[in-house]
């Protein structure tokens, strides 16, 4: 079983991407589960008819714990997916971090991390432990940053990169970083300057995804691009790192830029 | 934050700040104090109060509610928790309750305070006592008797004089304020609150009233500080240890209160005289100390009683005179019969 995780800024187009993923490694004939780690919730939408499923934290509260089972937070979408979404408190209140950490545990307890593919998609950043949890022991041992050209999503990427070397310390953390994910948004030499981050912290860029509008089309018909025009050039693109990231062998412990360094690199590519 | 895990340094530098605050707050009979927090910071303190009480011989138990927080209210904030907790508390017969908070719910950012600002129709009092922030014993013993203080209005001076912070948790709570009573006596300056004490949560309207405040250790120092600021009120900044220091003690309060205090120091010295005269069998003995707990204060107190005895302290000897920091001069005496005891076991 391979459990792969992405991260990156938000609103960078992770869950696009982590549906699209899923949506093309199913194709294959693979068994897949993803999992959304992000109290917003959306990650699995486009893999559900845009239905908002129940998230397991908001079941625990309203059914209580002991109530429910697997069929009860599992929910089978397009192509026989199986989504989950973690889900958490209202903004502003609680701690998501530890609904994360909730919710691996009844995961774990009702034997449902299983299948050939495992897709984390993560909020943001790793603002703490508990968005830490899908990179540690037993879990995501493969990392992908999800990035466009610009500054701060390069510096969202770069963070991330520290919390992937601070858990590889570890003496058991099989957590390395499979690659970068550049989600353009087309901004001229964009590939080129993703690219060059990507070897700057020991890694390299495993899939150009182009900015094209039939995403955007896909989305407001609630399905992934896969499912919505699967002869399209940009239904191929995740068929793409659909089989790079089956084949990747490439796993490495990131070396993380200073700020400096990210700064003077992005001026070198405007 | 103090690691070291001596017992003399255990005792009251570390520990938890929520334990603090409720050694002070579980003192007024008729508030109950909520802790807001997981069930077991509510059980290891009700256990440590109830236990410290009995040995007391007091039989009581402390009005602690838990909020129960569990991981749902992790997740989704205590909040919730806390206002149904409140409500159930103050519908009960009290006349005031306080909030304490713990390390979890500061660490998520439950807004107590807000929670406490609503209207509940009796003095709801919020105490932060999260012991992560790094605050120790003392600081929550500080903090509730500081909260405490901002309850009570300034009025006009009445004669007596005010006991601050008696370590309610220590075995000779009771001894000790017996003494200091007797010593307050010897100058005909009655007690008029024991801050706090047994004692009703109406009383502390008295706060403001004493002539002075009698602290119960230098640690207090801080509360000292805010009511005089408050109040204007004049403090004496401990309970004291040994025969000089309680001859110090009384020409202080004395000279605190603009009163000829000459006659009761002479009295309490041939009462400290008479004292040392009926313990002569002990003079000559070898001894050593036994300071395994009392700190500074306690040490010194009892070197200054040797010396007065003519005991010989020192290496040598196998049998250990106990020191505790006992208060006053029949702390003294007490402490006395301790030696007499271990020296002719």
């Amino acid at each position: 079983m391979k459990q792969i995780a992405l991260y990156g800024k938000g609103g960078i187009g992770k869950s696009t991407t982590s549906a699209n993923l899923s949506a093309a490694l199913s194709a294959r004939g693979l068994s897949i589960l993803q999992i959304g780690c992000d109290p917003k919730r959306d990650s699995t939408r486009m893999l559900m008819q845009g239905k908002f499923i129940p998230t397991v934290m908001d079941l625990v509260r309203t059914r209580g714990e002991a109530a429910l089972s697997l069929s009860d937070i599992v929910f089978t979408g397009y192509n026989g997916i199986r989504c989950v979404e973690a889900g958490g408190p209202e903004p502003g209140v609680g701690c998501a971090g530890r609904g994360i950490i909730a919710t691996f545990h009844l995961l774990e307890k009702f034997g449902a991390l299983d299948g050939d593919v495992i897709v984390y998609d993560v909020l943001g950043d790793v603002v703490c432990g508990g968005f830490a949890m899908p990179m540690r022991e037993g879990y995501a041992q493969e990392i992908y940053l999800v990035t466009s050209g610009e500054l701060m999503s390069l510096y969202a990427a770069n963070n991330i990169c520290k919390a992937i070397q601070r858990l590889s310390s570890r003496v058991k953390s099989k957590c390395r970083l499979g690659g970068v994910i550049c989600n353009a948004r087309g901004q001229p030499r964009e590939e080129e300057l993703v690219a060059e981050f990507s070897r700057r912290v020991n890694s390299a860029m495993v899939q150009y995804i182009p900015r094209a509008h039939v995403v955007q089309q896909a989305e407001v018909n609630q399905q992934t691009v896969i499912e919505y025009s699967p002869e399209s050039a940009q239904a191929e693109v995740y068929r793409s790192l659909a089989g790079r990231v089956m084949g990747n062998t490439r796993l490495s412990v990131p070396t993380p830029i200073e700020t400096d360094e990210l700064e003077s690199l992005a001026r070198e590519f405007i | 934050m103090n690691l070291n895990p001596l017992p003399v340094n255990s005792s009251r530098l570390g520990g938890c700040t929520l334990t603090g605050a409720l050694s002070v707050t579980t003192r007024i009979r008729d508030a109950a104090t909520i802790v807001h927090g997981p069930k077991g910071c509510s059980h290891h303190n009700f256990s440590l109060l109830h236990a410290t009480w009995l040995d007391n011989d007091e039989v009581l138990l402390p009005d602690l509610v838990s909020t129960g927080l569990s991981e749902q209210d992790i997740v989704f904030g205590g909040e919730d928790a806390l206002r149904k907790a409140l409500d159930k508390a103050t519908g009960r017969n009290v006349k005031a309750v306080f909030v304490l908070s713990t390390c979890i719910v500061e660490t998520i950012g439950d807004d107590v305070e807000a929670v406490c600002e609503q209207e509940y129709g009796i003095p709801v009092i919020h105490i932060p006592t999260a012991g992560f922030l790094g605050g120790t014993f003392q600081d929550g013993v500080n903090n509730a008797l500081i909260t405490l203080a901002g309850t009570a209005k300034p009025c006009s001076r009445a004669p007596g004089v005010n006991i601050i912070g008696e370590m309610n948790l220590e075995y000779e709570v009771e001894e000790n304020y017996t003494e200091i009573a007797r010593l307050l006596g010897c100058l005909d300056l009655p007690v008029s609150l024991r801050f706090v004490h047994d004692i009703p949560f109406d009383r502390m309207s008295r706060l403001g009233s004493g002539q002075i405040n009698i602290l119960r250790n230098p640690a207090l120092a801080p509360v000292g500080k805010y009511l005089e600021q408050r109040f204007g009120t004049p403090f004496i900044p401990s309970f004291p240890h040994g025969l000089s220091d309680t001859i110090a003690f009384l020409e202080s309060v004395a000279c605190c209160c603009g009163i000829d205090g000459h006659e009761s120091v002479e009295r309490e010295r041939s009462m400290q005289a008479e004292m040392i005269a009926a313990f002569g069998d002990l003079k000559g003995s070898r001894a050593a100390f036994d300071n395994t707990w009392p700190g500074q204060e306690g040490l010194a107190a009892a070197e200054e009683l040797a010396g007065a005895l003519g005991l010989s302290p020192g290496g040598g000897s196998d049998t250990r005179l106990p020191v505790s920091p006992a208060v006053g001069t029949t702390g003294m005496r007490r402490m006395l019969h301790r030696w007499r005891r271990a020296i002719h076991a």
